[in-house]
């Protein structure tokens, strides 16, 4: 997918995310879909484009917020290359397995979030952590991966095709 | 290792190294303004959530129509009885009509800390997208007379304080965020107490640091203490829930959970100034 286009719709996404999300919020959880534009590009793409797509979106993410600059892209980097190996060890083209592939790299991408948050002395219980943000951003976030992955595998079978 | 995976493997830790040290420079402290860039990108994209916030709230509504519906067929026949009974207490009613007039009198003692704060209204144009921290973006900013501190809150209760101010907007950090912390006190007690968030999306807070030889109940309401100089005396916070040992058994904690429903905040008010018995007007409230 060419980069332009991407950053425009992870902006799209971001705003989303920041405004029409909070009214499918499920007990104050909304997806990440930054996050899972990202780990599915990172599947179909391989390790070296997640991790550079992780990097760029989370440094949009954490522009827009003005602080903790890095926060979200290192997070988000090292979801995007789990998400290329995994790309690189699994069957690319079922939805299931992509399924499960968002929800254990997001898993991931929020844990060391998580860690990040730790080091720059923001302290959040592990429990509510795990309980509260990490294992419900990782279910609600792979649970919309049917309504994206089609199009972005469409979308990249296609340019292939074209080169 | 050959010499491209280790200039590879170079490159990666000093890109990680760096994100590191500017993620450092760049935690946000309230002794510095907001930055000038941070500002201007959520001043133009304030139009976009703004209109997007709306076109939410208009889908949202669309969709629970037919479940409201539904529902208010229900309630007006609950309601038709409900009349009935009504009918008969009316005549009791007429004998609070009097308990009215002297409660009224007590009511004039709360009606004084309106006389003692300058408020605004704001209404809520976006979140933070992130589930961990709790912010909210309000259209007033400082051509307002918005600045940094200066406490928000609901008729129910205690909401945050205002962190970044940009001329037409700023950014609440609410009292769920980790990083928020409000001196408080159970009411009833007085005992002194830490109101700090636990994370973003849960919309819960805590009191720590709670002697541990204070009696405390699920239920008491907490109030700001007004010891830290950024939240007025005697806002209402929320009430206690569930208490226990901290690990360290000096002290005890105890959720809290917030009178104002901070997951479906769409108007605020502003403190935008607190005046003293001198008349003067202390910064941020």
């Amino acid at each position: 997918m060419p980069f332009p286009i991407l950053l425009l719709l992870l902006t799209g996404a971001l705003l989303l995310q920041s405004t029409v999300l909070d009214y499918v919020a499920i007990l104050g959880i909304k997806p990440d879909l930054v996050m899972l534009i990202v780990v599915l590009n990172g599947f179909l793409l391989g390790t070296r484009e997640g991790a550079f797509l992780g990097y760029a979106a989370g440094m949009v993410e954490d522009l827009f917020a003005g602080s903790y600059i890095g926060l979200n892209a290192l997070a988000k980097m090292a979801a995007g290359y789990l998400a290329g190996m995994a790309g690189l060890r699994l069957f690319r083209e079922n939805t299931l397995v992509a399924t499960g592939v968002a929800f254990f790299t997001t898993l991931a991408g929020s844990f060391i979030n998580y860690l990040l948050l730790l080091y720059l002395k923001v302290e959040v219980l592990p429990f509510y952590a795990i309980v509260r943000v990490i294992i419900p951003v990782a279910v609600y976030t792979s649970l919309l991966t049917p309504l994206f992955f089609s199009r972005i595998f469409r979308f990249v079978k296609l340019k292939d095709r074209e080169i | 290792m050959n010499w491209v995976t280790a200039k590879r493997l170079f490159l990666l830790m000093l890109l990680i190294a760096v994100t590191l040290w500017v993620m450092r420079l760049t935690i946000p402290d309230a002794s510095e303004p907001t930055s000038l860039e941070s500002s201007r990108l959520r001043d133009v994209l304030a139009p976009v959530q703004k209109g997007l916030t709306w076109l939410s709230r208009q889908a949202h509504f669309a969709v629970t129509l037919p479940v409201n519906a539904y529902r208010s067929a229900e309630r007006t026949q609950n309601l038709e009885q409900e009349m009935t009974r009504l009918e008969s207490q009316l005549t009791r009613m007429n004998e609070y009509i009097l308990e009215n007039q002297r409660l009224a009198e007590l009511l004039a003692c709360k009606q004084v800390m309106e006389e003692e704060h300058s408020l605004i209204t704001a209404s809520v144009i976006a979140r933070d997208p992130n589930n961990w921290f709790a912010t909210l973006t309000i259209n007033r900013g400082s051509r307002d007379g918005v600045r940094e501190n200066v406490t928000v809150l609901t008729p129910q209760g205690l909401v945050g304080r205002v962190v970044s101010v940009s001329p037409s907007n700023c950014e609440v950090l609410l009292i769920s965020d980790p990083r928020s912390g409000v001196g408080s006190l159970v009411q009833e007690t007085r005992t002194p107490g830490i109101v700090e968030g636990t994370v973003g999306s849960s919309g819960m807070a805590r009191m720590i640091h709670i002697p541990k030889n204070e009696i405390l109940t699920e239920g008491q309401a907490v109030i700001t203490s007004g010891l830290g100089s950024v939240f007025p005396k005697g806002i209402p916070v929320g009430t206690l829930g569930s208490i226990r040992d901290e690990p360290t058994g000096l002290f005890q904690s105890a959720e809290v959970k917030p009178y104002a429903n901070l997951d479906k905040l769409e108007e605020v008010l502003i403190i935008l100034n607190t005046f003293s018995e001198t008349g003067a007007a202390p910064e941020g409230g």
